[in-house]
């Protein structure tokens, strides 16, 4: 047991713990708030993984951009706090909890087994340096980075479009 | 002086499966789109794990890309459940049940 | 690790924390006597100590001692939890970009060499982006949870500036890291270390204005303070605060100041260094903190200075400057910056 799985074990915990926060919560303002603790917690995970760089992309993209958006759409609608109806469908919880719990288990079967894993990628082990990770995302991942970049550029427009409110009487595509 | 990889794995099965319960058993939206979030962050966390484990960057460029992937679709998934909203005045997916209003 | 590397590791961000918190008092005096001088008139030169005026250096004690003892204020439906949370996200995320901006050489203490920064991490200056921008949560569920029309708009306003601008800077930015090849604090410092000419500023200066500009902007600074901007939304999201926690939210604003300050310094003015100076030993490296602590207080000036001069922003006008004047000109820094480098001259 060392200070880095000491450490990491706590963030598991931590971002664990706000996960079930957000999945309970019946607030949906509380509940954003607590998963962003969680990303919060998995970022300083990924520092403890030797991927600090992707620890900042997690904190500035996940939780400092992707989840301000799901804030701003929550508050501008004004979404209130989930009500009990008398619509319980309690069999579809049951069989999905069902469900849920026997995927979990066969899932944490296999990684029991985990620390008998040998393969190697025949690289030397990440370092917290960011100069080779950018080398390798600009050398060998250059396609999917222009890729991804018109991607986003999709998906601006298509958020657009579908943000706009429709003029009365157009049929514009 | 690292983290074994059976930690963060049971850190990532436990965080996709507390998502999948979110997705599978609430109602309202937005929390159902953050517990895909959830789901998709945990299988980041086991990708920077068997990165971490057999060397190399090949996990954390592909973790770049799927965070990036997750911000388009996020932002396309809002305007989407935006533009939902606005039609039903809803957000509770069990009353979102006809494709035509 | 022995107890005096423990000691070290712990105050080595704690020097610049502690540095901005009495830097504070000293700020808010500064900015009432500042604008007062460019306003033509005395400022508060009346809280003294003991009888003697002393310049109305008594004032911050005063407004210190004000908000404290204000009644502390929660709205009837205000949510309690997020209200009191709010104004500490917001200090959080000011005072903790001081862990990672180089104030010092490294220099000899105890008998090993102590790098005078408080986390010399390899993604330097990406971890004040991240933090930054988490001061949004901080700002949105101020205006949110005050249950108060003027401050969701101002809070809403406050968020959507900080996030255009973030992206002029984060741009801006990229230019410098460019230059030094590093995200590395450290390092943005060392490849400015051969000559003034050295200085980012100097070929990047239109990144250094952009830079500037969005600084101004991420701290809600005059002409950017739309979001609290007294004659149109009463106080924006701080509207309902009082006491202490508004005390917070103000105390925040000045540090995040001075943080800001300080990275513009870092970034394209040399930072602790200075071209014909190498420092060795203890001295040179109590110089240098010194020499960073002038020209941080220098543009800490420029801040206070541009806040009593310049008239404020309409909302339309601010996004309108940041998406398509300062980014623009950001990305051509950027094209700017990796010709020169390309070209050997950087």
């Amino acid at each position: 047991m060392n200070a880095a799985r000491l450490i990491f074990d706590l963030a598991g915990a931590v971002a664990f713990v706000f996960a079930a926060v957000m999945v309970v919560h019946r607030n949906p303002i509380k509940s954003l708030l607590a998963i962003v603790v969680s990303f919060f917690a998995l970022a300083a995970g990924f520092v403890l993984l030797s991927a600090p760089f992707l620890a900042a992309i997690q904190v500035i993209v996940y939780a400092g951009a992707i989840l301000v958006l799901f804030l701003f759409v929550t508050m501008l609608l004004n979404l209130q706090t989930e009500e009990e109806t008398a619509d319980r469908r309690p069999f579809q919880k049951l069989f999905a909890l069902v469900g849920i719990v026997a995927l979990a288990a066969i899932l944490l079967s296999d990684v029991r087994r985990s620390g008998e894993i040998t393969g190697t990628s025949g690289q030397p082990p990440a370092t917290g340096a960011v100069e080779p990770l950018a080398r390798a995302l600009f050398s060998q991942a250059a396609l999917p980075f222009e890729a991804v970049s018109v991607l986003l550029l999709a998906s601006l427009t298509g958020a657009y479009v579908l943000m706009r409110r429709e003029r009365s009487g157009s049929a514009a595509p | 002086m690292s983290v074994p990889l059976t930690d963060v794995l049971v850190v990532s099965v436990a965080l996709f499966a507390l998502g999948l319960a979110g997705a599978l058993l609430r109602r309202n939206a937005i929390t159902i789109f953050l517990s895909i979030e959830l789901m998709l962050n945990a299988a980041n966390l086991a990708i920077v794990g068997f990165g971490a484990k057999v060397g190399g960057y090949q996990g954390q460029i592909v973790v770049f890309f799927a965070i990036v992937v997750a911000a388009a679709e996020a932002a396309v998934g809002l305007a989407i459940f935006v533009a939902v909203f606005r039609h039903h005045e809803t957000i509770d997916v069990n009353k979102i049940n006809l494709l035509k209003w | 690790m022995s107890a005096a590397d423990w000691v070290i590791v712990v105050l080595r961000p704690l020097v610049p924390v502690l540095g901005a918190a009495m830097a504070v008092p000293v700020l808010t005096w500064a900015e009432r006597r500042g604008a007062g001088l460019i306003q033509d008139r005395p400022g508060p030169n009346r809280v003294g100590f003991f009888g003697w005026r002393a310049f109305g250096l008594g004032q911050p004690l005063a407004d210190a001692l004000k908000f404290f003892f204000k009644e502390d204020i929660t709205p009837d439906n205000a949510d309690a939890f997020l209200y009191t949370l709010a104004p500490w996200i917001v200090m959080f995320s000011a005072l903790v970009g001081f862990a990672v901006i180089p104030y010092g050489p490294p220099i000899p203490i105890a008998g090993r060499i102590v790098p005078l920064v408080g986390a010399d991490v390899p993604i330097g200056a990406l971890f004040i982006f991240a933090m930054t921008g988490l001061s949004v949560y901080g700002i949105v569920l101020a205006g949110w949870s005050s249950n108060n029309k003027y401050s969701l708009m101002g809070g809403f306003r406050s968020a959507a500036q900080v996030i255009s601008y973030e992206l002029a800077m984060t741009t801006a930015a990229a230019g410098v890291f460019l230059s030094s090849s590093s995200l590395r604090l450290t390092r943005v410092v060392e490849a400015q270390h051969a000559s003034f000419l050295r200085w980012n500023v100097v070929p990047q200066f239109f990144g250094f204005v952009v830079f500037t500009i969005a600084a101004f902007a991420e701290t809600n600074r005059v002409p950017f303070d739309l979001a609290e901007a007294d004659a149109e939304l009463v106080g924006g999201y701080h509207t309902e605060y009082s006491a202490f926690k508004f005390g917070a939210f103000f105390m925040a604003e000045y540090i995040a100041m001075t943080v800001g300050s300080a990275f513009i310094v870092t970034m394209y003015f040399g930072g602790w260094s200075l071209p014909f100076f190498h420092p060795t030993g203890l001295f040179g490296g109590l110089v240098s903190v010194a020499v960073f602590a002038a020209k941080t207080a220098f543009f800490l000036l420029v801040f206070i200075w541009v806040r009593w001069t310049l008239p404020r922003f309409r909302y339309d006008q601010l996004m309108r400057l940041g998406w398509k004047v300062l980014l623009p000109l950001a990305f051509a820094n950027l094209l700017w910056t990796a010709l020169l480098v390309r070209s050997g001259v950087l």
